[in-house]
């Protein structure tokens, strides 16, 4: 069997539902997605959408009430989904996908120095000497902008934007496939997150790296992207070239989103989106969005298909007929 | 090359810095468990003494006897009345000077206290020593190393014996054995002398496997290796009653320390990042919540030490239990003081020595300006 390594991500069909006492939560549900090597996407959403879940789908860092968690993750056309989780931790965590975490402020162990824990997926995960490794978190250090007497320091010594570097150091110290951003700059003030972003567009360029960058932040997200996804009520409604998206979303969803950030140029009147997203649980038949959606029709109530246009994925009935 | 010399000139700064803080650290400690220990002292005098009323007792006492003494003893009746008045004065206030009741009781309770926090115990007024000896001090420190075998047996077992089980169980959350062991927390609420009995009863009594009480075979075995044995056996069902009364709780509490530790961000990282859930439970839950576990600890020993007065007893175990409870049963309000001196002693100093730990095991731990 030839396998397609076209892609460096490839999502087919997953779905992650979580049990609670009213009803199961559909946070991700049937998500199809795919990107190349070397590209930076960026998922777009409200809060609640289910961005987060998302990543815990890929990197399978399941909580305790998982209801369904099936589908197919292909790394490198491989589908990491028949993996053990002994084989999983060894093959894949860190070496192929690692994580900066939405919370770096609570993400560091308080009472292990900063430089363990960076050295700590070298030292453990890949057996390298300690003091070698130690060498590669100054590296590291150096490069995303940490002094390097950091590296003996504990977590609480850390201001927030140092401890969102140290997180990023610690992510890309093994050199992985793939880096997954989980709202990196969400907690931080403006400067630093300016900072932070700027640190990524570098890393980007000189790295090569692969990015999934997690946000609600349409204005940081545009600098970085090249292809963008948007995901509404646990699903993947639009992905697009950054271009297209940024200049003519498809979606009535991703159109009225960028309606609602302020822009530096032009007089237009900031809009919003009337209503709020639906609750994740017990979600009705048809398009999730129809509700709100301004160009609602019959058609809504069954559930669109997924609708093809030059590099862009849409899903939307508004767009069968340009087909 | 030029980088190892600069990790090393930097480390050398930060350990110091840490010896530092540490030592600073301790001296406070150190001084306000000192005046803590004083404090707590200073009450037990006065409410033996039950804030000089004992005084006001003895006194009326002494005044009595001399009455009766003059009264009936017939060379004093030769005397005319005015002279036995002066003389019957004279002899009360010598009698109120060899006793020290001249001075008024808070001149005394100070100097009571002076005297305990020096150790100077002064002498029992009814008890004896094993010995043979009045001493205060040494009916105490004959029976303190039993004391501490038995207590420091109980605890370091309970400590490490209730940490690996509530680790367990937490990583079980929700398992059969974690509800079982849940469902079994409520029996900590019998005292560890109630354990004791049940223990005696069936161990000794129905099972005959380990002695009733005492703390070594009569007579004592010749060997060395016969001695330790010996002592062990009878070690062990004191020890396990302590252990048991108190483990059921630590367990409890200390299973959900861990699970709301186990639920923090960092410890998703850690699985993130590949680590083998051996060294999750190690790095990322276990020293994490170490600080937050020996103050708990650290609480559940003075109810420990409490509870181990009648444990003691019921074992026969020679230990100071044994004589605080012998001491109250005749009134020796010296040895009371004594033995509630040493305990306030070994409490601080347990007390102490946790402290100490938790400042090397917790780094946020800081006193003054320490750190940058």
């Amino acid at each position: 069997m030839q396998k397609d390594t076209k892609y460096l991500l490839e999502i087919k069909d997953l779905y992650l539902h979580f049990t609670t006492q009213i009803g199961p939560v559909q946070a991700v549900d049937g998500v199809d997605f795919k990107m190349k090597k070397n590209e930076a996407v960026v998922i777009l959403g409200e809060s609640g959408c289910g961005k987060s879940s998302l990543t815990k789908a890929i990197l399978r860092l399941l909580p305790r009430n998982v209801g369904k968690y099936e589908g197919k993750v292909l790394l490198n056309g491989e589908d990491t989904m028949l993996l053990d989780d002994e084989d999983y931790r060894q093959q894949i965590r860190w070496k192929k996908m690692s994580l900066v975490p939405q919370a770096a402020m609570t993400s560091l162990n308080p009472v292990l120095k900063v430089g363990d824990q960076v050295a700590e997926p070298l030292i453990i995960g890949e057996g390298m000497d300690k003091d070698l490794a130690m060498e590669k978190a100054a590296e590291y250090f150096q490069y995303v902008g940490v002094p390097v007497d950091f590296l003996s320091r504990y977590a609480f010594e850390l201001s927030g934007g140092m401890r969102q570097r140290a997180a990023l150091a610690m992510a890309l110290i093994t050199e992985p496939d793939l880096v997954i951003l989980d709202e990196p700059t969400s907690a931080l003030d403006v400067l630093t997150q300016c900072n932070i972003m700027n640190l990524l567009k570098r890393i980007k360029m000189e790295n090569q790296a692969s990015f999934i960058l997690v946000t609600h932040d349409i204005a940081t997200s545009s600098e970085l992207a090249n292809r963008v996804a948007v995901m509404y009520a646990g699903e993947i409604i639009e992905v697009s070239d950054s271009e297209i998206f940024f200049n003519k979303p498809l979606h009535p969803y991703a159109q009225k989103l960028m309606a609602s950030v302020p822009r530096l140029r032009g007089n237009d009147e900031l809009e919003f989106i009337v209503g709020k997203p639906p609750s994740l649980i017990g979600l009705p038949e048809g398009c999730r969005f129809a509700p709100r959606c301004p160009f609602k029709h019959e058609r809504c109530d069954k559930n669109p298909p997924v609708v093809e246009i030059g590099t862009s994925l849409v899903k939307c009935w508004l767009h069968t007929d340009s087909k | 090359m030029t980088d190892k010399i600069n990790k090393t000139n930097k480390m050398s700064p930060d350990s110091k810095r840490t010896l530092k803080r540490i030592l600073k650290y301790s001296a406070i400690r150190l001084v306000s468990l000192f005046l803590t220990v004083m404090v707590g002292i200073f009450l037990t005098i006065m409410i033996a003494n039950m804030g000089g009323y004992v005084d006001e007792l003895v006194k009326g006492q002494v005044n009595e006897n001399l009455m009766m003494r003059v009264a009936n003893d017939p060379t004093y009746k030769v005397m005319t009345p005015e002279r036995r008045k002066t003389f019957f004065q004279d002899q009360l206030e010598l009698e109120y000077e060899r006793l020290g009741l001249n001075q008024p009781f808070m001149v005394r309770s100070f100097r009571f206290l002076w005297n305990a926090m020096r150790m100077n115990l002064g002498s029992a007024q009814q008890m004896t020593s094993d010995s043979g000896s009045k001493q205060v001090k040494l009916i105490i420190t004959e029976r303190l190393a039993p004391s501490l075998l038995l207590m420091g047996t109980a605890n370091l077992t309970l400590f490490f014996l209730a940490i690996t089980v509530a680790l367990t169980l937490s990583r079980k959350y929700g398992s059969r054995v974690d509800k079982f062991f849940i469902s079994l927390s409520p029996l900590s609420s019998m005292p560890s002398w109630f354990y004791g009995i049940f223990f005696i009863l069936l161990f000794s009594a129905v099972l005959k496997i380990l002695p009733f009480s005492g703390m070594i075979d009569s007579p004592p075995p010749r060997t060395t290796g016969g001695y330790i044995l010996s002592v062990l056996r009878h070690l062990i069902l004191p020890a396990s009653s302590l252990i048991i009364s108190a483990s059921f709780a630590s367990i409890y509490s200390w299973r959900t320390f861990f699970l709301i530790y186990s639920s923090e961000d960092y410890v998703e990282m850690a699985k993130a990042k590949g680590l083998p859930s051996k060294l999750i439970k190690r790095r990322y839950i276990l020293r994490p919540t170490l600080p937050t576990i020996i103050t708990s600890f650290s609480l559940m020993m003075i109810t420990m030490w409490m509870g181990a007065l009648l444990t003691e007893k019921i074992f026969g175990w020679p230990g100071l239990g044994s004589v605080i409870v012998a001491a109250v049963g005749s009134f020796d309000t010296a040895v009371i003081v004594g033995t509630t001196i040493i305990y306030g002693y070994l409490l601080a100093i347990t007390v102490f020595v946790l402290d100490f730990v938790y400042a090397l095991v917790d780094p946020r731990v800081k006193v003054g300006q320490g750190g940058n």
